[in-house]
């Protein structure tokens, strides 16, 4: 698989894994009667990539939801950058430095590439309504500094190519790329990816996995993805963290989680 | 060895009356480019070739034109423009980094990577240090370059990225004497520990150093070169055996570039977008040489994927393209068109056609052209061609070249009746490319034009050709013996290829000379040649000429059933399959009639009028490598298709109208069978020579 | 045949280039409220049919405000307060319909639209209002030496057109440059996606009914400035609804195109056609072209269109 289309050894080229940046404890999350999480709890630290792997409606996206701010728990607490968090919603974990990709892609179809990683720098525009209609000074100075760093992330993620096709007419693997471009022009501290790689060919996810090491890598951002391709998993995570049926039956280094006797159940459908 | 297989053919431009989308044009890049200094042009004459180096090409444009763009590169969007003096400053800190390194005088040093002007500036550095820059082929993988850093016995190389120096490192037990790394790009290198890499601006820092405390010594390095000097090597694929290094010195090189300036009138107001691997002798020659020829602006795209948007964004004058790219600019625009609403579509269709009435003619400064045409043209010029030739970035364009193989004629002459002046040329690694090249105002197609100037070109007994010039090698590195066995007493070189001069002194290239044959009457045949005339029609896919020691020529075709079923669909023609395709009576007449039409052709030219096909087949089955017919490239095996369908040869060279065939073959599932056919034979018809040049003459 | 007769006989180029005039300076001021419309449409999804009262409340404003301080400050003032409408308009109405299908938006439109049309003349009367920005009135004759008679214009008609024609580019560049414009042309595309980055809808909202009641201001001060301010500006607003059913709406460029096509071509029917048939056809030819359309093109000349995927 793609253990051996990898040949980078991803090790090498990691920045020094950090201290917690991200803790949940006890996490519960019911929609009406149906348990979605229950009582789950686990660390991600800085500059590492986790996988949260499972089955299907495991729970997956919804912890992702939670740690983005879209879901409230019920139970449990969730401390970013050491302080816990309150009443949050995604508007304001996006300004603390979170940034995510969607499982469906969720991109602006009918607007250029460009267009689409400059809305990601929406949070960082600071002159106000009134001066960008006069288009002065500041605003154009304003403009000016963050089409640079998108044009950084452009060459990055070597789309330079489609930097003005309209996003509506790029292939879906290409979409998926410039959704993690957007959401890189926010510069998040942490990344949160929903199935960065689901509907790809071999080839687009050798480029996508090589993007997420780079990511990693070059800026330090710290990552969190779902993904369903275990050669993936092992190959470009540092940690994996296990769900079934919303709760928590694994985590650990790949090799470990491959080896544990609750995964492989899990995996294998036995009943609990 | 060679680099043009087949024939190279180039397609040049005049200066046109584009005036108007050009205006436009400007307009639209003014925002991109950041500093293009206009300054009042400084004009340095073609260098006095004999005591020049590339070195001191470079000193001297430092000296002249000092403030003029020398390079552009697309960075972030923006093309960010170096001139002459930056390059200079760049590559003396290049070389000084280098010399701190130890590298001495006739050492190689291996460039890899997409044309970035870093590495452009490498080779230069080499080049003053003395010493022999090496580019390999990008996408070669590693293995492949094993032989070549060996042969070389490469210590220094400047690549690219990552990616290259994975490459690199992962021959590091097979190559010893590697040392030094360097790299451009640090993406993804950070934490690579290994003691013999090093960025590109560590590798400059040390040179600044280096100089400072040197002072004088690139100077010094500079003066040392000698015209005879290697410049370059260049390995050539080699489609037998290992590839050997083409070694070129610097005055033979700066000889050639100098017969092409004078040529097509080069100048350092050019425009030029390199975009081809800096491997190929192409690319040495028409962008590196030329630009320190001529002075003129090399640019570099931003990445291989954006070619097409920085050829609309630079505007080049001056173009060199293997077919395929003009395959490819052809095929966007016709999806482009068909895209379009139907207005634009009827529009294109009735303009083109008015192109290809009139637009070689007036391309080629004819004076015969009705006004209505001219005026039609003219419009055509203004609704179509402008505005089509704007968004391909070719407005600009004074002299397009293709070369590296035979360009098909339709898209050739797409091109020239848009008033683009491609040509085609002919030539190979060992002879620095240029041996023939079509002359602006006097393209003929099927040919590479007239030997060029100084350059001397037989065609022996045999049929191949043979080149004597300034621009010749010097040798290839390390293997005297295939050295002294591809030159004749004489000096001449021995292309391997043959050809013939036509009535007109243009020369013809048909085949390689190995597979050329002779009918039972002794008088030429190509099979090669005719086969590829045969595959210029959409319909046909593939074509088996036989005819050696024959006494007439016949042909084995496979159709393209992707462009007959369309043909068979308009028609209202039911098929079943492709042999129930191949089978129908209407396909064999549409096929005679395209080689009743290759015929013509062939009779045009009195050493080819015994090669026109007589009768010939259409095939019930494809060829197909599963079943050995063709080479895993789609290289037609015509022994093992000789051999096994012998009955079917037979049949061609005797008089029968049916001829009746059992083959082996794989089913798609692996299984193997016997399929039975009962095949025509079908009649073509033949010109008689005499008449037929002259008829072929006035069609022409 | 007769009629026939007629036309070529009316076909002098100099009268024709005067309807023709005439029509594209009425479709500029078509084009401004269909504007409006379309701001509102693409940005939410909603039909705004308040727009012809917005343009009411606007001038009205702008005309009663201007009669006891100087005009700049009045054009302020009535700019804010379409502002303040906007803000509203998002608090009192829309914030609470999220979510909500079409026609109830649509209908909280109605509603918005009987609000305005009472609020306004209670506020600020009900008398016709002049408004006078001091664009000169007297008509000149232009080309005299190229046609005979020349050509008769109205310098007022050229001034306004090219205040619309500003407000418009003003608008585009707007719309493309700027990182609000970008916010709203992201908002326009797709919600749900605009939320996940960080674009908070609710002031994309209130931006862009401000953006269509300043662009309501505007067409209403040069209406007024023609025809003063009555009630019956509410009617010539729905004029509007033809032209965005021409032109798509969703598109911005439609709305301008499809303003000066109906303009030009309900005059040309009405001097022309007019005669013939026996006049008022200014009143209804748009909402037959309109009709055309729906028929023909559903999706208007510069619409998407629409396909749903299975």
């Amino acid at each position: 698989m793609s253990a051996n289309a990898m040949p980078l050894d991803a090790n090498l080229h990691r920045r020094e894994i950090g201290s917690v940046i991200l803790a949940l404890e006890n996490i519960s999350l019911a929609f009406g009667g149906v348990q979605a999480l229950s009582d789950i709890s686990f660390d991600v630290r800085e500059h590492e990539i986790l996988a949260i792997i499972g089955p299907n409606g495991a729970g997956k996206s919804s912890l992702l939801n939670v740690i983005n701010g879209v879901y409230h728990p019920q139970q449990g607490t969730i401390t970013f950058k050491g302080e816990k968090r309150h009443q949050m919603n995604p508007h304001k974990v996006a300004s603390q430095g979170v940034a995510r990709t969607f499982q469906n892609i969720a991109l602006f179809k009918g607007m250029s590439v460009l267009d689409n990683l400059m809305t990601g720098r929406n949070l960082m525009m600071k002159t106000g309504i009134l001066q960008q209609a006069l288009y002065w000074g500041a605003t154009q100075r304003e403009e000016l500094v963050h089409r640079a760093r998108v044009e950084e992330i452009i060459t990055f993620l070597e789309i330079e190519s489609i930097r003005k096709t309209p996003v509506g007419r790029l292939p879906y693997g290409l979409q998926k790329r410039v959704e993690l471009g957007r959401a890189l022009a926010a510069e998040p501290t942490m990344l949160l990816l929903d199935e960065p790689m689901a509907g790809m060919n071999v080839e687009e996810k050798q480029d996508m996995c090589r993007f997420v090491l780079d990511v990693n890598e070059e800026f330090g951002t710290t990552i969190v993805l779902i993904e369903h391709d275990m050669g993936v998993v092992m190959d470009i995570s540092d940690r994996v963290v296990v769900l079934d049926y919303g709760k928590k039956i694994g985590d650990g280094a790949p090799d470990d989680v491959r080896n544990n006797q609750a995964v492989i159940d899990a995996y294998l459908g036995v009943k609990h | 060895m060679r680099v043009f297989p087949l024939s190279g053919r180039v397609l040049e431009m005049k200066k046109y009356a584009f005036k108007l989308p050009e205006a436009k044009h400007v307009a639209k890049r003014a925002d991109l480019i950041s500093t293009i200094s206009e300054g009042n042009a400084v004009t340095v004459s073609a260098a006095p070739g004999n005591a020049m180096t590339f070195p001191r090409l470079l000193e001297k444009h430092a000296a002249a034109r000092g403030d003029r763009p020398a390079m552009r590169e697309k960075d972030l969007g923006i093309w960010q423009t170096t001139s002459w003096s930056q390059v200079r400053a760049e590559v003396e800190a290049i070389a000084g980094g280098l010399a701190a390194l130890g590298f001495k005088r006739g050492d190689c040093l291996a460039v890899i990577g997409d044309n970035r002007p870093r590495l452009y500036w490498s080779m230069m550095a080499a080049q003053c240090l003395g010493g022999i820059p090496v580019p390999l082929y990008q996408d070669a993988v590693a293995q492949e370059m094993v032989y070549v850093l060996q042969d070389a016995d490469v210590r220094f190389a400047i690549v690219e990225d990552q990616e290259q120096i994975d490459k690199l490192l992962s021959l590091m037990p097979e190559c010893a004497s590697l040392s030094h790394l360097v790299y451009d790009d640090p993406r993804g290198l950070r934490k690579y520990a290994q003691p013999q890499l090093m960025g590109y601006e560590r590798l400059t820092a040390m040179g600044r150093a280096f100089n400072a405390t040197h002072p004088g010594f690139f100077g010094d390095q500079i003066a040392l070169g000698k015209p005879d000097d290697i410049a370059v090597m260049l390995y050539t694929s080699g489609t037998t055996g290992k590839p050997k290094g083409v070694s070129h010195t610097h005055a033979a090189l700066i000889q050639t570039a100098n017969v092409l300036v004078a040529f097509d009138g080069i100048s350092e107001n050019d425009d030029l977008l390199c975009y081809l691997p800096m491997a190929w002798v192409g690319d040495f020659l028409y962008s590196y040489g030329q630009s320190y020829v001529t002075g003129l602006c090399l640019n570099c795209p931003e990445s291989t994927d954006t070619v097409m948007e920085c050829l609309r964004e630079i505007g080049p004058t001056y173009y060199f393209a293997p077919p395929r790219v003009y395959e490819n600019i052809l095929t966007q625009v016709m999806i482009r068109i068909q895209d379009a609403n139907p207005l634009k579509r009827r529009m294109f269709h009735y303009f083109m056609d008015v192109a290809r009435r009139v637009g070689i003619r007036v391309l080629d400064g004819k004076q015969d052209i009705a006004l209505m045409d001219r005026v039609l043209y003219g419009i055509g010029e203004l609704l179509v061609y402008g505005p089509m030739k704007n968004v391909l970035g070719l407005s600009r364009i004074r002299v397009a070249y293709s070369g590296g193989e035979a360009i098909g004629p339709d898209l050739f002459n797409f091109y020239r009746s848009m008033g683009i002046n491609l040509k085609q040329l002919y030539g190979m690694t060992e002879t620095c490319v240029t041996v023939c090249m079509q002359k602006s105002g006097d393209v003929k197609l099927g040919t590479v034009g007239p030997p060029m100037p100084g350059v001397e070109v037989r065609v022996a007994g045999n049929g191949e050709v043979l080149v004597r010039s300034k621009g010749m090698m010097k040798e290839y590195h390390r293997q005297p013996e295939a050295s002294k066995s591809v030159v004749n007493a004489e000096g001449f070189f021995l292309t391997g290829d043959a050809g013939f001069f036509d009535t007109d002194g243009h020369l013809v290239i048909i085949d390689r000379a190995k597979d050329v044959g002779r009918l039972a009457d002794g008088s030429l045949f190509a099979p090669k040649y005719i086969e590829n005339k045969l595959k210029f029609f959409p319909y046909i896919k593939e074509a088996v000429a036989f005819g050696d020691g024959r006494d007439q020529v016949t042909a084995m075709i496979n159709i393209d059933v992707a462009a007959l079923g369309d043909w068979a669909e308009r028609r209202n023609l039911g098929y079943s399959g492709y042999a129930d395709l191949a089978a129908k009576p209407e396909v064999y007449a549409l096929i005679a009639e395209c080689i009743g039409r290759v015929n013509v052709d062939l009779a045009a030219d009195p050493k080819l009028a015994t090669s026109q096909i007589t009768r010939f087949v259409i095939l019930h089955k494809e060829l197909d490598a599963d079943d050995g017919e063709l080479t895993r490239t789609r290289k037609v095996r015509r022994n093992i298709i000789a051999e096994k369908y012998a009955v079917i040869v037979e049949a061609l060279f005797s008089t029968v109208e049916h001829c009746e065939i059992e083959a082996a073959m794989k089913f798609e599932d692996g299984r193997s069978g016997v399929v039975r056919a009962d095949l025509k034979i079908g009649v073509a018809k033949i010109q008689a020579s005499d008449q037929a040049t002259s008829v072929a003459r006035k069609a022409a | 045949m007769k009629w026939l007769g007629a036309i070529s006989a009316e076909l002098k180029v100099g009268p024709f280039i005067e309807v023709v005039l005439g029509g594209l300076m009425a479709g500029v001021l078509y084009s401004l409220v269909a504007l409006g419309f379309v701001l509102i449409y693409k940005a939410s999804g909603v039909f705004n049919f308040a727009q012809g009262a917005m343009v009411l409340l606007a001038a009205l404003a702008f005309a009663r405000f201007s009669e006891v301080m100087p005009m700049p400050v009045a054009f302020l003032l009535a700019a804010l307060l379409m502002v303040g409408a906007a803000f509203a308009i998002e608090r009192l109405v829309l914030r609470h319909l999220v979510n909500q299908d079409g026609i109830i938006l649509f209908l909280a439109t109605f509603g918005i639209t009987y609000f305005i049309e009472g609020l306004g003349p209670q506020l600020f009367g009900d008398n016709i209002y002049r408004i006078d920005l001091g664009m000169p009135k007297e008509p000149r004759i232009i080309l005299e030496s190229m046609f005979e008679g020349g050509i008769l214009i109205n310098l007022e008609d050229f001034i306004a057109a090219g205040i619309a024609a500003a407000l418009v580019t003003f608008l585009a560049i707007f719309f493309q440059k700027t990182a609000t414009g970008r916010a709203l042309r992201a908002v326009a595309d797709d919600h749900q996606a605009a939320q996940s980055v960080g674009i908070p809808l609710n002031r994309i909202w209130v931006i862009v009914w401000s953006v269509s009641g300043f662009v309501a201001l505007v067409a209403g001060m040069i209406w007024g400035s023609k025809l003063g301010v009555q009630f019956s500006l509410v009617l010539i607003a729905l004029k509007a609804i033809p032209v965005v059913i021409l032109g798509g709406f969703t598109s911005v460029p439609g709305a301008i195109v499809g303003g000066l096509i109906i303009g030009v071509g309900e005059k040309i029917a009405e001097v022309y056609l007019g005669p013939i048939i026996g006049g008022g056809i200014e009143n209804w030819f748009a909402y037959v072209l309109a009709l055309a359309f729906l028929l023909f093109r559903p999706e208007g000349l510069f619409g998407e269109r629409h396909i749903d995927r299975v």
